[in-house]
């Protein structure tokens, strides 16, 4: 875990650290230093504890058994089921756009912002390993077939974010936001009818283009900041569609979505990104606040 | 992939991942529950009968917040007791407006059956949730009826601890009620005069405020049991009497209605006084109450228990058992009822006032401060037997009848044969169907 930063802003305290890979911000509408330290601890030992359970980048957790099981069936805990739960039903939701088994086409795909396009015919003989409807889930009992591999990362962090807004409840009454690098929740209202002001970052700008005011709620953004490939031409989203191997054509640049949560939030927002052309009008057809860029 | 709504899919998904309690459609969607109703109430013997339609709507308005809305309908008919008691002679009585009168046979009991009223009561609550374990519900209610208009308001703070296991909620309720008699105020303790008479009669109209104070605790026992408690104090403040209510004199040489034989103030054809005085209440009443409530949930079945404690400073003191059991059937629910009443009389309730003794024969002067033989203030027990029958018919509706059987017995005390106030039985008839839109 990074060193946890604690200061006082103008009407909260501020907390920063750093977990999976972003910025965290904790902003608590406290009174004492001392519950504020304690909430920003347990902010970041949660953070902490998601990411060293389900990061495909380590060798000691359940991510690295699933994955290097090699044919076999891997029991996993209740926790690690209720995810793999939520991944097979966007799976389901999203008619396969939503696959927590295509993270091994990022062997063939590096969005560096270079021009390397794969090959094919690699991409094709890749496809093998891709597939959740080739897993066998049951029960808390979970069997890839050797080559295949699964990664949780694009639920973690929100995830991460509500499990933390839930530890925070625990702790206070009072408003807290937690911000993972965009991915935000707040745990109540604020008092005086106040709201939270959060920068809301689109690709290719280094500032904030604008500002969310969050009463309550949560807000999730999707978006291909710098990891992108260009090749005559055409830009090649960092989102892949698992059934062809190649990145969604007119994905947009950046989707911020609204919910009561912001694993659901993050949800929509990614699932916008996986229509294309279509997130706007995936949206609307939610009912759920949104921003596309 | 069509494009598809799958919002209610991705909040269960995500509530069940989360292991919090999924919002329900109809929170999300902000929709009206609504309640339907109407009452039949006939008390037989061509006393009261009542027809009330009334109709309740809520809805969530967002941001922790939820609005009530009520409209209730009461239509009477029929005669009411006038406070006289039942006399071997025919008893002779002047209407409120001093302009009629009617005669009650010897050994009936007096009911006035100009009797007949409409009242309107429209009520609203507004709930405003402060944080995340407290909330605000502001209260107003508005009834009107012929003869009486009342205006309350209330304020209720909840507040819940203890993994919101404990509930703890303070109250205060403010009302204000005018009266507005036929024909005037009539002048408390005075007689009843015949018709086309000097009436004795002041003002137009009297009013009086009722305060009350509540703390509460709400408890989650188990799984299974919920219980409540509700300490509640009050006073009312200002005129208190039925207007209309009133007093027999009796002589008590031949223990029938004073007649200018015994009381040249009650010598009707000279003074115009009939032998009945209007009744009169203390302007003040100061309450406690204890209320205690349980609800039990088995397998399938619900039991609903309660219990009220009563007592004023009128040395009325009254206790209230009620018991529901909900059994539930394949496709719909029973649910009996039985409910049993009873309370001690007022001090100042009395049969009826002696010559000599409590009245002054010359002047016509009560000795007593307050009298009053409104069979409501009298020692009585009220038995209540009904049966409920609910279908539930999908998309959160619900068709339900009910039927009530009450029966009310009043002890006067010692009083000569045939005065007895006589029992009272009255049935309801309800059919309610509740719906979400």
């Amino acid at each position: 875990m990074s060193d946890k930063i604690l200061t006082r802003d103008q009407d909260c305290w501020r907390g920063c650290f750093s977990a999976m890979a972003s910025p965290c911000e904790v902003l608590m509408e406290v009174d004492s230093e001392k519950l504020a330290a304690q909430v920003l601890d347990a902010v970041a030992s949660e953070a902490a504890r998601i990411e060293a359970k389900f990061s495909r980048y380590r060798d000691d957790n359940i991510i690295h058994t699933i994955n290097t099981a090699a044919g076999k069936t891997v029991e996993v805990d209740d926790e690690t089921a209720r995810l793999i739960d939520f991944a097979d039903q966007l799976f389901q939701m999203s008619d396969g756009l939503f696959d927590i088994t295509s993270g091994v086409l990022r062997q063939l795909w590096r969005f560096d912002g270079s021009d390397r396009i794969p090959d094919k015919s690699a991409v094709n003989t890749m496809l093998d390993q891709v597939g959740w409807q080739k897993v066998e889930w049951k029960d808390n009992q979970i069997r890839l077939d050797r080559g295949m591999e699964i990664d949780l990362g694009g639920i973690g962090k929100e995830y991460a974010v509500d499990r933390c807004i839930q530890q925070v409840s625990e702790l206070t009454d009072q408003s807290v936001l937690v911000n993972f690098g965009g991915d935000l929740a707040s745990s109540c209202q604020r008092r005086d009818g106040k709201f939270w002001s959060v920068g809301r970052l689109i690709t290719g700008k280094d500032q904030a283009v604008a500002m969310f005011q969050l009463v309550k709620g949560a807000i999730a953004t999707s978006g291909d900041a710098n990891r992108y490939l260009l090749k005559n031409s055409i830009r090649y989203s960092h989102v892949l569609n698992p059934k062809t191997g190649w990145p969604i054509a007119d994905a947009p640049h950046t989707v911020s979505v609204a919910a009561k949560t912001c694993t659901e939030a993050g949800m929509f927002s990614t699932l916008a990104m996986l229509q294309g052309s279509q997130a706007n009008e995936f949206l609307r057809l939610q009912g759920v606040e949104h921003w596309v860029d | 992939m069509q494009l598809k709504n799958i919002k209610a899919q991705m909040t269960l998904a995500t509530c069940t991942l989360l292991q919090i309690a999924a919002p329900s459609a109809q929170a999300e969607e902000n929709e009206w529950d609504i309640d339907t109703a109407i009452l039949f109430y006939n008390e037989g013997d061509s006393r009261v009968s009542a027809i009330e339609p009334a109709i309740y709507a809520g809805r969530e308005l967002g941001d922790d917040q939820r609005i009530d809305l009520r409209l209730v309908v009461d239509v009477l008919t029929g005669a009411t007791p006038n406070g006289a008691h039942p006399a071997p002679v025919a008893q002779t009585f002047t209407t409120p407006s001093g302009k009629d009168s009617y005669t009650v046979d010897p050994g009936d009991n007096p009911i006035d059956d100009t009797f007949r009223d409409t009242r309107v009561a429209f009520g609203a609550d507004w709930e405003i949730g402060l944080d995340r374990l407290s909330r605000l519900t502001l209260g107003g209610n508005l009834s009107n009826e012929y003869d009486y208009q009342s205006l309350g308001l209330s304020a209720t703070y909840a507040r819940d601890f203890n993994d919101r296991n404990t509930t703890l909620s303070a109250a205060v309720g403010l009302s204000s009620d005018t009266i507005e008699a036929e024909g005037g105020i009539p002048s408390e303790l005075l007689p009843m005069v015949v018709e086309g008479g000097s009436m004795n009669r002041e003002g137009a109209d009297e009013d009086k405020t009722i305060t009350d104070f509540m703390i509460g605790i709400t408890q989650v026992i188990s799984r299974n049991t919920i219980m409540q408690l509700n300490l509640s104090l009050g006073t009312t403040d200002g005129y208190q009497n039925d207007p209309f209510k009133i007093v027999t004199v009796v002589d008590p040489a031949t223990g029938l209605p004073a007649t200018g034989a015994a009381s040249a103030f009650f010598d009707t054809s000279t003074t115009g006084n009939l032998p009945y005085v209007y009744e009169r209440r203390p302007d003040t009443r100061d309450r406690t109450v204890l209320y205690f409530k349980t609800v039990h949930h088995l397998d399938e079945d619900v039991i609903n228990f309660s219990y009220r404690f009563y007592d004023d400073d009128w040395e009325i003191t009254s206790h209230t058992f009620d018991l529901r059991y909900r059994y539930e059937l394949k496709d719909s629910y029973l649910q009996p009822h039985i409910r049993f009443y009873a309370q001690d009389a007022a001090e100042f309730y009395t049969h009826n006032l002696q010559l000599g003794t409590d009245v002054d024969p010359t002047s016509g002067a009560v000795s007593a401060n307050y009298a009053s033989n409104d069979y409501r203030l009298a020692e009585s027990e009220t038995l209540t037997l009904g049966l409920k029958y609910g279908i539930p018919l999908g998309n959160d509706s619900e068709l339900s009848f009910r039927g009530e059987f009450i029966s009310q017995t009043v002890d006067d005390g010692s009083v000569p044969a045939g005065e007895e106030t006589p029992d009272l039985d009255a049935i309801i008839l309800q059919v309610n169907y509740s719906l979400v839109w």
